[in-house]
């Protein structure tokens, strides 16, 4: 299909990298992308996501907008309180670019419906707020074989890292299991800083617009860590482990499950 | 020379970003949390010299540990 004037006139700083293109454009437009959860993380990704010509972005969350979220989840507004996240998503990204499809899954992530949700798409980010959700994710996109980037963030901190299948570790590989309950602090008591969060999620959604075009190196087999105190990134090699139980040759796990923790 | 223990995240409250410890008051990766009184669950990744390393693994003088917790937060 060929790019509409107003289109040409969208992306057109897209359309003059030799990255990108008029071919790596219409990639970005055949492209799905399904962003599990619309907060911190979720919002910007989605935002440049949509701004950038996805063709078809899902997103998946089972929460309302609360006041607390406004301090860093840019999809939502101040008249969205109480409003499933979904829906105040679906409204900023179709309001910033009416050429994206958007698909949402209101209602909580679990073993029982991930394989589905995650079929239809090519990409998976991984923006959600707690360790279950990130192992349920990462064993389902390595069960089907879906590439997904994780971001996870705390305070001035956040990290992010690539999965491809076949190229490089699992989350599971590097993470192992979540930890114990109250071993380390959660977001809600520790804090988050609203654009630390919005650096991971643009770049998560950097690694989905790379992976669609092709264009550079991805963090497939590197963490990359960010510390917005003392503006410092890191990259930390990582090597799968032969003994990871679900992308290791033996795998123990062969259907996602769920742990304690709701997502 | 030292042992330099090198914190991120919230692994730095009350301890600061980096540390010099004595190298013959710890042998091993594990005498480090020890005395830094990180419980081993709060450690996620654990570099010896840039290189993945267990809490069994011996340090010595000169050695960089990095010492990276599980953050879960988006």
């Amino acid at each position: 299909m060929e790019l509409s004037a107003e289109q040409t006139q969208r992306y057109s700083r897209h359309l003059v990298m030799k990255e990108l293109g008029v071919s790596g454009q219409e990639k970005l437009r055949k492209a799905k992308v399904l962003i599990i959860g619309a907060g911190g993380l979720g919002s910007p990704a989605a935002l440049y996501l949509a701004a950038a010509g996805i063709g078809s972005i899902g997103i998946a969350d089972g929460d309302r907008v609360e006041l607390s979220n406004l301090q860093r989840q840019i999809l939502h507004s101040t008249a969205d309180i109480g409003r499933p996240k979904v829906d105040s998503a679906r409204e900023s990204l179709e309001r910033l670019n009416p050429d994206v499809q958007v698909k949402t899954h209101p209602g909580p992530v679990n073993a029982g419906n991930i394989m589905e949700l995650i079929a239809a798409y090519d990409f998976i980010l991984e923006c959600t707020d707690n360790f279950p959700a990130k192992f349920l994710i990462n064993d389902a996109c390595v069960l089907s074989q879906k590439p997904f980037c994780h971001g996870s963030v705390i305070r001035f901190f956040g990290q992010v890292m690539t999965y491809v299948p076949g190229q490089g570790p699992c989350y599971r590989c590097v993470f192992k299991s979540p930890p114990p309950q109250n071993a380390v602090p959660a977001a809600k008591q520790a804090g988050v800083i609203g654009a630390a969060a919005g650096m991971i999620g643009c770049l998560q959604a950097l690694e989905a617009i790379k992976y669609i075009t092709g264009a550079g190196d991805l963090l497939t087999g590197q963490l990359l860590t960010f510390d917005a105190l003392d503006m410092d990134f890191q990259k930390i090699s990582l090597q799968p482990d032969p003994d990871c139980p679900v992308c290791g040759p033996k795998p123990a796990i062969l259907k996602p499950f769920d742990c304690e923790q709701p997502l | 020379m030292m042992i330099e223990v090198r914190l991120f995240a919230t692994l730095r409250d009350a301890r600061g970003k980096v540390l010099m410890l004595e190298p013959d008051t710890v042998s091993t990766a594990g005498d480090i949390l020890s005395a830094l009184d990180i419980p081993q669950e709060a450690v996620a990744i654990l570099l010896i010299n840039g290189f993945h390393s267990r809490v069994e693994d011996s340090v010595k003088n000169g050695d960089i540990v990095a010492l990276f917790p599980p953050v879960g937060g988006g």
